[in-house]
């Protein structure tokens, strides 16, 4: 991956792959890195991002040898050794993933043979190189699910077929991970399925060892994992349906689930009585807040975002499908391998809209605010999906905003999510809401 | 090794200042340690991850007024500056000013071919992309553990283009690596702004200073508050805090006088004002509680002939608060607390504590500063001064944030409430069901306002405690009955440095 200079990061770097390992039950990454190196991470992915912390093991206690000027000279694989050797007394772990950062790697300090080292304990010790050179938090989260795959898992003796292995959705940089899992899984335990989602609340080690009993799996983003569906495919031929978008509001929603069903022969009754009965719902609060959204004079229709590729094509599919609104650039933040970047335009473009609009794949996410020095804004204003970045900017110019990415802002996230029916609702009032203290006038 | 604008590197808190992230004992023992120079480190072989100086280099530089930073580092190294831009967002700007803006931080996004061909093309192309973008006055360029270890030559970069874009362009030296101590990079930046702004300026002379007293810190906010007592002595505030201007050290550099939210954060900017433009930098005594306060503001109106004019403030802020703190008292008096926080304010509240009639057991600080940057070697740090003037004492132990340790500690005397401010010890206190307080710091704690104030907070901490209790109830420890049994100060395993 070829890294320019940026500014106004939505990703941190490839350190920040150990918050997928945060973000399994009683999962202990021990980091071979700077002392800053955790601050930086969770700062992004964490603390500025709707004010998350991580489950088990919270911010304070993450271990690190903290590597210093001295393990540049002597390397730092003794201190690694001991570290490694005290978290295994001190921390209550049923996986242990030793990571390293840019000079421990840069050094050529050797994790394989620390992890080795220990391999005799009753527990599963991993490691992965996460030098923040090599890229950025959504490579190393890939990087660290290889690694469980790889040095961990067993092929299963019987395959459930109706059991689906949830990825895609890379938890903390999908801000809204751990509300979004649960809805997710719930619709599909309605739906008949038997989800199985290693992140967040009583999930753990025990649903990473049912990974290869799988049915399928099911990929529920733009690009990401699809690289691991792939390895899973080869190493316990499981197969994987690829939705490529979390979906918000009525339309996408309703064609997700048909499509998981159509997929999982589960058949249409069950699903089609779910749809109607959601979409009804969701057109019953619609109505109730119609008069006051069609008195809304302003509102502007327009949108940009700055997104994750998995935010943008999620937010630019309700934007345009369900809001009606029309997008007129799209900034994928993400950092996307230059193979997967066709595919995801062409996800963008996939909206019921025949106008042209621009997407352009850059992780400097202050191109945006650079943007606006060149907009008239004084006839129309821009709905703006971004990030606490762009928090700033839409205040001092008035532009309706709603946070979608990571770093999502100084505020508490609490259990929200923009997925599905609910999420559609919820996504429009923020919206509307934020709208209403900027450029709508319904007196006027 | 005091304040040299001449070093092109400066140098870590370990080595300028002999300072230490691991100590246990009492504050009197390491305080007169300290001031005999015979002050010792510990290491530990199991901690946890803390924070780094090239994060605080460049929060404080992204801050000031007119900047933009360049991080010469992979992406990952500006991670945190997120935080610091949106709270800089929230500050109030001085009067006349526009809001604040989000901070100019770019960053070179060294890859692994850089690692092996160098990056120094990609970092001038990244400094004018700066300079177009952002058109600032000056542009710091940050190194980083990454460009250290590769050998990077940012020294000639930003010299070539200081004279290709006409500002300066300035490097502050901020690697994480070299030093166990963040406030470190408050030293970098310290040292990196005064390059800037300040080397070679020519300013009043000693006699003929302007009526203005400088206070360096992270942010001006509880200025208002603050500045009026100052005029009552013929002094103008001026604040070298995010949202400063070239103009607002300019003025700094004309003070009369300066002194530092902190010694972590301030000393080596004011310790540049004393000696370059003979500005009094006072350190000894900070402002804090009333005790602090009345002692900083008499050393200040003696030594601008003010002493009857400070006399009336004092007297006046008393009967101000003093009534309103008496009445908060008998529910503080007798509670024990813990505090962790930072070096200069955990013992700022340690003394303040006592004001209010509560009993600190046990304070942590994140590091220890036997001295600062003061000229003269008679002034000590704030912390010892009251070990001698107040006869202040109290267990006390140092560590760099490793909240299990704190932990145990807090375990083992099980105070009444734990006060803290930022690294999370509060909140390790707080899910296990104790009473906890995130304090404040600077200016909006001076004086017998702050002390009011924080009277206020910690009464209303003590007055109920259901949220956390019913958090408390619900906790489930992440460590080992191992652990949960340790003593504390048991993570100390090599021989003392």
């Amino acid at each position: 991956m070829t890294l320019s200079c940026t500014e106004q990061q939505r990703t941190t770097c490839s350190v920040g792959g150990m918050y997928t390992a945060l973000a399994i039950e009683k999962f202990l990454p021990i980091m071979h890195c700077g002392p800053g190196c955790y601050a930086n991470v969770s700062c992004t992915l964490g603390t500025m991002n709707g004010g998350q912390s991580p489950e088990t093991y919270n911010n304070s206690i993450v271990p690190s040898t903290n590597f210093c000027e001295d393990d540049v000279v002597f390397g730092g694989v003794d201190r690694l050794h001991a570290l490694v050797g005290e978290c295994i007394k001190y921390y209550d772990s049923d996986l242990y993933l030793i990571i390293d950062g840019c000079t421990a790697e840069i050094v050529g300090d050797d994790l394989e043979e620390v992890a080795n080292a220990f391999q005799s304990e009753e527990k599963p010790i991993i490691y992965t190189s996460l030098p923040g050179f090599k890229g950025n938090s959504v490579w190393g989260h890939g990087e660290v699910l290889a690694s469980i795959v790889d040095q961990y898992m067993k092929p299963a003796a019987d395959i459930d077929p109706l059991q689906v292995n949830i990825f895609g959705i890379v938890p903390y940089f999908d801000p809204h991970w751990s509300a979004t899992l649960d809805r997710l899984e719930e619709l599909l335990i309605y739906l008949g399925l038997k989800p199985n989602i290693i992140y967040g609340r009583n999930r753990g080690k025990k649903n990473i060892d049912k990974i290869p009993a799988a049915g399928f799996n099911l990929v529920l983003a733009p690009w990401t994992d699809l690289a691991l569906a792939e390895k899973l495919k080869e190493k316990f031929g499981t197969p994987y349906l690829h939705f490529d978008n979390q979906p918000i509001g009525p339309t996408e929603t309703a064609k997700f689930i048909r499509r998981i069903c159509k997929y999982a022969n589960l058949g249409e009754l069950k699903a089609e009585t779910y749809i109607k009965k959601e979409e009804d719902r969701y057109y019953y609060y619609l109505r109730r807040s119609y008069p006051w959204i069609y008195s809304c004079k302003n509102f502007p229709r327009e949108f940009v975002v700055n997104a994750s590729a998995a935010a943008a094509v999620s937010v630019s599919r309700f934007a345009v499908n369900d809001l009606g609104m029309i997008p007129k650039r799209i900034y994928v933040t993400d950092g996307i391998p230059e193979e997967y970047q066709p595919g995801v335009e062409a996800m963008l473009r996939d909206v019921e809209y025949d106008g042209d609009f621009e997407v352009i794949f850059t992780e400097d996410g202050g191109l945006f605010e650079d943007s606006l020095k060149y907009e008239d804004l004084t006839i129309r204003k821009l709905c703006v999906f971004g990030s606490s970045w762009e928090l700033v900017p839409t205040t001092k110019e008035k532009l309706p905003f709603v946070p979608v990415t990571t770093p999502l802002g100084d505020f508490m996230l609490g259990s929200k999510t923009y997925f599905g029916y609910e999420g559609g609702l919820t996504f429009m009032a923020d919206l509307y809401s934020d709208a209403a203290n900027k450029v709508i006038d319904v007196q006027i | 090794m005091a304040v040299n604008l001449d070093w092109k590197v400066i140098p870590a808190r370990e080595q300028r200042l002999g300072s230490i992230t691991g100590y246990d004992g009492t504050l009197r023992d390491m305080a007169e340690q300290g001031c005999n120079g015979c002050l010792q480190d510990k290491r530990r072989d199991f901690q946890t991850a803390s924070s780094c100086a090239h994060c605080h280099l460049i929060n404080q530089l992204a801050g000031l007024q007119g900047t933009a930073v360049v991080d010469h580092a992979p992406i990952g190294c500006v991670g945190s500056q997120v935080f610091f831009s949106s709270g800089r967002a929230r500050i109030e700007p001085p009067p006349g000013a526009p809001p604040m803006e989000n901070v100019r931080i770019l960053t070179t996004g060294i890859n692994e071919p850089d690692t092996i061909f160098g990056a120094l093309d990609k970092l001038r192309d990244s400094v004018r992309l700066a300079y177009e973008r952002h058109h600032p006055r000056e542009i710091y360029i940050t190194t980083s553990c990454t460009s250290a270890v590769i050998g990077e030559d940012c020294e000639s970069v930003a010299e070539e283009m200081t004279h290709e874009l006409g500002i300066p362009v300035i490097v502050g030296t901020g690697e994480g690596l070299r030093s166990k101590i963040w406030a470190s990079g408050f030293d970098a930046y310290c040292h990196a702004a005064s390059l800037a702004r300040l080397k070679g300026k020519e300013v009043t002379p000693k006699d003929k200073k302007r009526n203005t007293i400088s206070y360096v810190g992270f942010a001006p906010t509880g200025r208002k508050y603050i500045a009026p007592l100052f005029e009552r002595i013929g002094l103008d505030l001026v604040c070298l805090t995010a949202g400063s201007s070239i103009e607002d050290f300019q003025r700094a550099a004309e003070s009369v006088a300066t002194w530092g939210q902190c010694g972590a954060q301030s000393s080596y900017l004011c310790g540049v004002l004393e000696k370059e433009f003979g500005v009094k930098y006072f350190q000894s005594h900070l402002p804090y509680g009333g005790i602090g306060f009345e002692r900083f503001f008499r050393d200040v109106a003696r030594y601008v002939g003010r002493e009857e004019d400070a006399e009336a403030v004092l007297a006046e802020e008393r009967a101000k608060y003093l009534p309103k703190i008496e009445k908060l008292l008998p529910r503080l008096k007798g509670t024990r607390v813990l505090v962790a926080m930072g070096a200069s304010f955990a013992y700022e509240y340690t003394r303040m504590l006592g004001e209010l009639g509560m009993i600190p057991i046990h304070t942590v600080a994140y590091h220890y500063d036997p001295k600062l940057d003061n000229l003269y070697e008679e002034e000590k740090v704030a912390a010892a001064t009251d070990v001698f003037e107040l006869k202040l004492d109290v267990p006390t132990s140092v560590n760099d944030a490793q909240q299990q340790e704190t932990n145990l500690i807090t375990k083992q005397l099980n105070p009444d409430l734990v006060l803290s401010r930022a690294h999370e010890a509060g909140v390790m206190a707080q899910l296990q069901g104790r009473p906890a307080l995130d304090a404040q710091i600077g200016l909006i704690v001076m004086g017998y306002r702050g002390l009011y104030r924080f009277a206020v907070l910690a009464h209303e901490a003590l007055q109920t405690n259901n949220m956390v209790r019913h958090l408390g109830a619900r906790y489930v420890t992440p460590f080992t009955p191992e652990y949960e049994n340790l003593e504390p100060f048991q993570f100390y395993r090599e021989e003392a440095i």
